[in-house]
């Protein structure tokens, strides 16, 4: 079943707006239930797709557009992301094992996607034939009448 | 939003205290703070955390910048009494057990 956006939120690429991406999230979170630590983990998560489209496939130019679309299923919030950039490296958003002290992680790129893999139950990269990424990210939602608890491995 | 970053203390052991969220449009500025308050050898930076209420990955490869040049110079690179949100990220990241993490009581 196709679920109808709840926001689609076109924004520039710049930096500074990045604040206005995460108010956004986090009222639209907690307006769903989520609980405060699982709105700080998904704020975060979906900062950095958005630092990671900023970034990565436009650049760091900051006169293009992405898009954010937000919306409930049965089960899960997600969130789509989608720009028309260069397409990521599928190595670059591959998940892997953070395992200390590897800092080598820190490379352009490298940490922001594995806090989205920790942060989200399933993520989708999908790279353009030539131009644009389209990123999925789903977080399974509350129960019905009470706030989700997410046991993360931190 | 810019940060605030107050610098304390002697060239060579000072404080930097930074307050306001650490992210892709302001971590430049964490970066330069630090940059600028590395000695050329020896001595101490230590980054006070507590007013972050949030940082990003951006923040987190920042302040491993920082160590990594304090690590060549032999420098003393000190995070102090990181807020829950920065401590989380650094958890996240597997690196809580790479910094050095001082929490002051004020």
């Amino acid at each position: 079943m196709v679920m109808e956006d709840d926001i689609r939120l076109e924004v520039a690429t710049k930096p500074r707006l990045l604040g206005v991406v995460r108010a956004m999230v986090r009222s639209y979170l907690q307006s769903k239930g989520f609980s405060a630590e699982t709105v700080d983990l998904a704020v975060l998560a979906v900062d950095e797709a958005c630092a990671n489209s900023i970034r990565h496939s436009y650049g760091s130019r900051t006169d293009c557009r992405m898009e954010l679309r937000v919306r409930m299923t049965d089960t899960h919030v997600e969130f789509e992301l989608n720009d028309d950039g260069v397409p990521l490296d599928p190595d670059r958003c591959a998940r892997r094992e953070l395992v200390p002290p590897e800092l080598n992680a820190l490379r352009p790129g490298g940490l922001g996607v594995q806090l989205m893999y920790r942060v989200f139950d399933e993520i989708t990269f999908e790279p353009g034939g030539e131009r644009g990424n389209r990123t999925l990210m789903r977080l399974q939602r509350p129960p019905s009448g009470q706030s989700a608890r997410r046991a993360h491995d931190a | 939003m810019a940060l605030d970053i107050e610098r304390k203390g002697a060239d060579g052991a000072c404080t930097l205290v930074v307050k306001g969220e650490v992210d892709l449009y302001s971590s430049p500025d964490l970066r330069a703070a630090i940059t600028k308050a590395m000695p050329k050898f020896g001595g101490s930076v230590s980054v006070d955390l507590r007013g972050i209420p949030y940082m990003d990955s951006s923040g987190v490869a920042t302040l491993v910048e920082g160590y990594r040049t304090a690590m060549e110079r032999s420098t003393a690179f000190i995070l102090l009494s990181p807020s829950q949100s920065v401590l989380k990220v650094l958890q996240l990241s597997r690196l809580d057990t790479v910094f050095t993490i001082r929490n002051d009581i004020l």
